[in-house]
């Protein structure tokens, strides 16, 4: 009976989540955001005071949803989390794992979908972060370049889309190709959601039996070495990706409940 | 590198020492993204390689619609004889 009710509960909850996110970002973001943004300052200072300001903004939401009992959460390793100029590579669990990365980096950026700008209440606050878009990769790959040597937190999931339970980890191989061209230290962070929920292939009505815990476990910095001269840089990215591939794979073994 | 054949070979060449692959996966039908797992990063790669060698104008458009390796030894061939 009681666990019953809880369930009902935590279908409504997470309903009723969804709701907030939409209803919230667009009030926040597209009503409110616009009116004080001119107080945030210009380049870089206005750019770094907006990431703070979604950072707390997406802390009070998993903290409302951690207080109305449809998820909880831990992270590992926060300390770590701030270094400047990191190109921050995690797994993809779940649909949440981006708000939750975001919502303990104070200076996080990301890689949108291009197509999001055609909304009027995604474009102002992707133009407000500096998130990156652009349909051609050396465009997207000269932005992520310069935001790591600004000193931003750059998030990358290299599996391209969210990570099917079960299934091996296979990386794209853009995020080592960012990380050697912009010379940049590589934060490894595993992201555990158990029992697994939102994913790709579920509706948000498909809630697990029981509440959810996400977890980050953030690793030590990776420093890849500088590419030699006659070397191809093909060839390293392809190492790199191995590379992180066998890493995640650890992790997850290790970190993972499946 | 005037015939086809000589593009097709030069590229087999190029391609198997940049991309890790066996030079006989590299045949004329051979999907680019399939068959190959050459990625978006690897072609600006690949294009800045051939206009070293060609001396030629490459841009990212000329391939834009190149599929398989036919596809770039086609464009390859109507550039040089531009």
């Amino acid at each position: 009976m009681l666990e019953r009710i809880n369930y009902y509960w935590r279908l409504f909850g997470t309903g009723l989540s969804f709701f907030v996110f939409g209803a919230a970002g667009v009030l926040f973001w597209g009503m409110l955001f616009p009116l004080f943004e001119r107080f945030l300052g210009t380049g870089i200072e206005k750019k770094r005071r907006s990431r703070f300001l979604m950072n707390r903004v997406f802390r009070i939401y998993m903290n409302f949803m951690r207080s109305i009992g449809i998820l909880d959460y831990e992270v590992h390793g926060a300390e770590r989390l701030d270094a400047a100029g990191r190109l921050i590579v995690a797994n993809h669990p779940c649909l949440l794992d981006i708000v939750f990365l975001i919502s303990h980096i104070k200076n996080a950026t990301c890689i949108v979908k291009p197509a999001l700008i055609a909304n009027p209440f995604m474009r102002i606050p992707i133009n407000a972060m500096g998130y990156i878009y652009a349909e051609d990769p050396e465009v997207v790959m000269n932005h992520c370049v310069e935001e790591l040597r600004e000193g931003g937190s750059l998030i990358v999931f290299p599996e391209g889309t969210r990570t099917t339970p079960g299934k091996p980890i296979k990386f794209q191989r853009g995020a080592a190709a960012i990380a050697l061209r912009a010379g940049a230290k590589i934060l490894p962070i595993t992201i555990d959601c158990s029992p697994t929920t939102l994913t790709k292939q579920e509706k948000w009505y498909q809630i697990p039996q029981k509440k959810f815990t996400l977890s980050l476990h953030v690793g030590d910095d990776i420093e890849l070495s500088p590419i030699p001269e006659d070397a191809e840089r093909s060839i390293e990215t392809r190492r790199v990706t191995r590379q992180l591939e066998n890493y995640f794979i650890e992790q997850l073994a290790r970190h993972g409940k499946f | 590198m005037k015939t086809q054949e000589e593009i097709f070979n030069t590229l087999k060449k190029i391609m198997s020492e940049m991309f890790e692959l066996a030079a006989d996966d590299i045949v004329p039908n051979a999907n680019l993204k399939d068959d190959l797992d050459i990625d978006s990063i690897d072609a600006v790669d690949l294009m800045v390689r051939l206009r070293d060698i060609t001396g030629k104008r490459i841009n990212p458009e000329d391939f834009k619609n190149a599929r398989t390796i036919q596809d770039v030894v086609d464009t390859v061939y109507r550039i040089n004889a531009a």
